[in-house]
């Protein structure tokens, strides 16, 4: 009797594998497609000399792309940059899309009005809204230029200074992207039950207070996947620099991404671009690594 | 980028609906034909949008059993009414020859590497058509790779002398020749005839009468106000392609080149003293603040800026703005030189039936297609003869432009590096704009080129 319904239940569980299965697949075969299929393309190609125009006679060169791009100075500005514009905008635009969740979660009149205002940059093309912005910055014409002159500020040249581009694209930036963390904080702020508010008054708690011990201690878990998907994000930086400054002035605003772009489609350097993209693969999944141990330790 | 600047706001309202992909067709329904055929839009910088096909075009298709040769033939979109010039010209080809047709596909080009993806991925599928345009300063790169194949058994002496020399120049690859264009492309100074007649400055009219460098500036300062600047380098445009086709002769005229004759190296030569002195006159035009380095689109017609060394598209942005303008020659140091360059054909090396793909060639850019080219875009042809029947071309303000195409236009350097000497050159002429050693980025930029010509060495 056990022996037979041990069997019965075995095939049960193969078939529900099975079904699992079925159900998996689409899923598994797209990614194994247009992901695992690429990154190993990639791989491969990151060890050939893979030139675009001749794609024929693409030979094994070894570790000669990855030397290559050790004393490649376009390649450490595009990394600094990169890097320059993560360390900033993560903890920028956490802040402002916070800031922006706790306005809008307030029981305001019109508030579904402004929820709405501050997510559509989100819905908005990014070269579409980057060729806005351009318009926006633009020392003689653009619009925060003129309001800068109505305080006596004298005009900026947002994109054209090599000290000013990066930023202007990070202010740009967090402005287009934080309504989306809004929304996620905001789900976040209403699942924060009241009874911690009360329990907060009745102790005598500041607003302050609450916010520091009631509000950010319930967002935990949300701000670490805000945290880890901005950062991953911010490290893909490509359009707005792309539309914008075209990586200018002075290689000030390039990306690695826009880098490796540049160099596998316009240098068609294909094997060159593929062994950067690896070392941009390495960094990235160490960045996560190092998030993801950070984010346990605080949960443990 | 050229393109994206030059959007009009309810451009980019379309815009927003069509996402990322459709901008090119947004900017021909725009009808800004002039803009289109030109060098500022290939490959000036990266775009965002992947290659889109717009679909057969019509070509009356006769299925005769007689059409024993099919070829394949991809141009790229620019403005309506040249796409639909060229769509023309390809039906005409096959009404007259009966035993070949031609299989035209018409390929996005937003001004950036949407037309290049293309080929780059045709080429690594080895599904290449039989002739296909590109943009006339990658001829070297195509060539060297064995992606085209030379015209030169094709080619007859009189068409060869026809082409005006930068054209032939621009075509030539390792002393054979490679491509042709129907069309040419040139910068002019264009200026507002108000400003001038206000304060009395008489222009040159030819080419002989050029400006030297000093004269130049001393106009463009003296034309400078607090309301205006005295002239326009349409710094708007980007860090990319129109830089180095706009700017090079700079370099030239003062007796400097981008990379040496042979192509071996470009040290000494992009940061070589000639160039570096070129490079610093630009940087003295900002430094006496007669030109922006961010100027509206339309500073020019507008009478924001007196002057503008710009492109034949000028010449029409300014009539449509009802502007009174007028057009001198290139302002030139030692040697007179002038912008050259535009797209043109090639025939690739896997095509099977080179004789009809050459006769396509010539076809696309015989005499009729050479004017009517011109007649559709504004630009200047690529043809002597052109040049002759056209009367436009006679007369001041174009004859200017003819002298320039016919005797100083120069093409860029041939070389299979072209992807990043171009960008190199146009990082520094924009340092130029910028409080910057220039001799210091010419220097970097130079590591970066010659860090590519190691590719080609052996």
């Amino acid at each position: 009797m056990s022996q037979k319904k041990r069997v019965f239940s075995k095939t049960k569980e193969a078939r529900e594998a099975a079904t699992g299965y079925i159900f998996l697949a689409p899923a598994l075969i797209l990614l194994s497609i247009f992901l695992l299929y690429p990154m190993g393309v990639m791989f491969y190609y990151s060890f050939t000399d893979f030139y675009i125009l001749t794609p024929d006679d693409r030979s094994f060169i070894g570790l000669d792309n990855f030397r290559g791009i050790i004393d490649d100075a376009q390649f450490r500005q595009a990394f600094w940059n990169t890097v320059y514009f993560t360390v900033i905008v993560v903890p920028v635009q956490m802040a402002v899309a916070l800031g922006l969740a706790l306005l809008v979660n307030k029981k305001l009149k019109g508030r579904t009005f402004f929820r709405t205002a501050y997510f559509s940059p989100v819905v908005m093309s990014l070269v579409v809204v980057s060729i806005l912005w351009t318009f926006m910055y633009n020392p003689s014409e653009g619009l925060i230029n003129e309001l800068l002159s109505i305080v006596g500020i004298p005009e900026q040249p947002f994109l054209t200074s090599p000290d000013q581009a990066m930023n202007s694209i990070i202010a740009m930036s967090v402005w287009q992207g934080a309504g989306f963390q809004m929304m996620i904080f905001l789900a976040g702020l209403q699942n924060i039950p009241d009874h911690l508010y009360e329990a907060a008054d009745i102790d005598g708690a500041s607003t302050w207070q609450k916010f520091l011990h009631v509000t950010i201690p319930g967002l935990r878990n949300i701000s670490l996947f805000i945290f880890i998907t901005i950062t991953i994000a911010a490290f893909k930086l490509l359009v707005q620099p792309m539309i914008m400054t075209q990586g200018g002035p002075l290689g000030s605003t390039k990306s690695l991404v826009y880098h490796i772009y540049e160099v596998g489609f316009n240098y068609r350097d294909v094997g060159y671009a593929s062994a950067m993209a690896v070392v941009f693969t390495v960094i990235v999944l160490i960045v996560a690594i190092i998030q993801r141990k950070l984010a346990s330790e605080e949960r443990g | 980028m050229n393109k994206k600047w030059k959007m009009t706001l309810p451009t980019l309202a379309l815009l927003t609906a069509v996402a990322c992909g459709g901008e090119e067709a947004t900017e021909t329904e725009n009808g800004e034909v002039d803009e289109n055929g030109e060098e500022t839009n290939e490959e000036t910088n990266e775009g965002t949008s992947d290659d889109v096909e717009t679909g057969e075009a019509d070509t009356e298709v006769q299925a005769t059993g007689d059409e024993d040769v099919v070829l394949d033939f991809w141009i790229h979109q620019t403005g309506e009414d040249e796409t639909n010039f060229y769509i023309e010209r390809i039906d005409a080809f096959n009404d007259a020859h009966e035993d070949i047709h031609v299989d035209t596909e018409i390929i996005i080009d937003d001004g950036a590497s949407a037309y290049s993806d293309s080929i780059n991925a045709a080429l690594v599928a080895g599904e290449l058509p039989d002739v296909m345009a590109i943009d006339g300063p990658y001829t070297a790169s195509f060539a060297d790779a064995d992606v085209i194949q030379s015209i030169d058994e094709y080619i007859s002496d009189e068409d060869r002398e026809d082409f005006v020399d930068s054209i032939i120049q621009q075509g030539t690859y390792d002393g054979s020749l490679y491509t042709l264009g129907a069309m040419e492309g040139s910068v002019s100074l264009f200026y507002n005839k108000d400003i001038f007649e206000e304060e009395g400055i008489d222009v040159p009219t030819s080419v002989d009468e050029a400006w030297d460098w000093d004269e130049f500036k001393d106009v463009a300062e003296q034309l400078t106000t607090d309301e205006r600047y005295g002239l326009n380098k349409f710094w708007n445009y980007g860090i990319g392609e129109y830089m180095t086709f706009s700017g090079a002769p700079f370099v030239w005229s003062n007796g400097g080149a981008l990379i040496a004759e042979d192509g071996s190296t470009a040290d000494g030569y992009l940061n070589g003293p000639e160039a570096v002195e070129a490079f610093e006159y630009i940087q003295s035009l900002f430094d006496a603040g007669v030109v922006s380095n961010s100027p509206g689109e339309m500073q020019f017609e507008e009478g924001n800026a007196a002057m503008a060394l710009g492109g034949p598209w000028i010449a029409i942005s300014a009539e449509d703005a009802d502007l009174n303008w007028g057009m001198m020659p290139y302002p030139v140091k030692d040697e007179p030189v002038s912008p050259s360059g535009s797209m043109a054909y090639g025939m690739t090396t896997n095509s099977e039936h080179p004789e009809e793909a050459y006769e396509l060639m010539a076809w696309m850019t015989n005499a009729e297609s050479t004017e009517g080219l011109a007649e559709v875009t504004g630009m200047p042809p690529a043809r002597e003869s052109a040049f002759e029947n056209m009367e436009r071309f006679e007369e001041l303000p174009w004859s200017v432009m003819k002298e320039q195409v016919t005797e100083t236009a120069r093409a860029r350097p041939a070389t299979p590096a072209y992807p990043v000497l171009t960008d190199a050159f146009a990082e520094i002429y924009n340092a130029a704009s910028l409080d910057q050693d220039l001799q210091q980025v010419a220097d970097q930029q130079v590591e970066r080129v010659e860090r590519e010509l190691q590719r080609f060495a052996d």
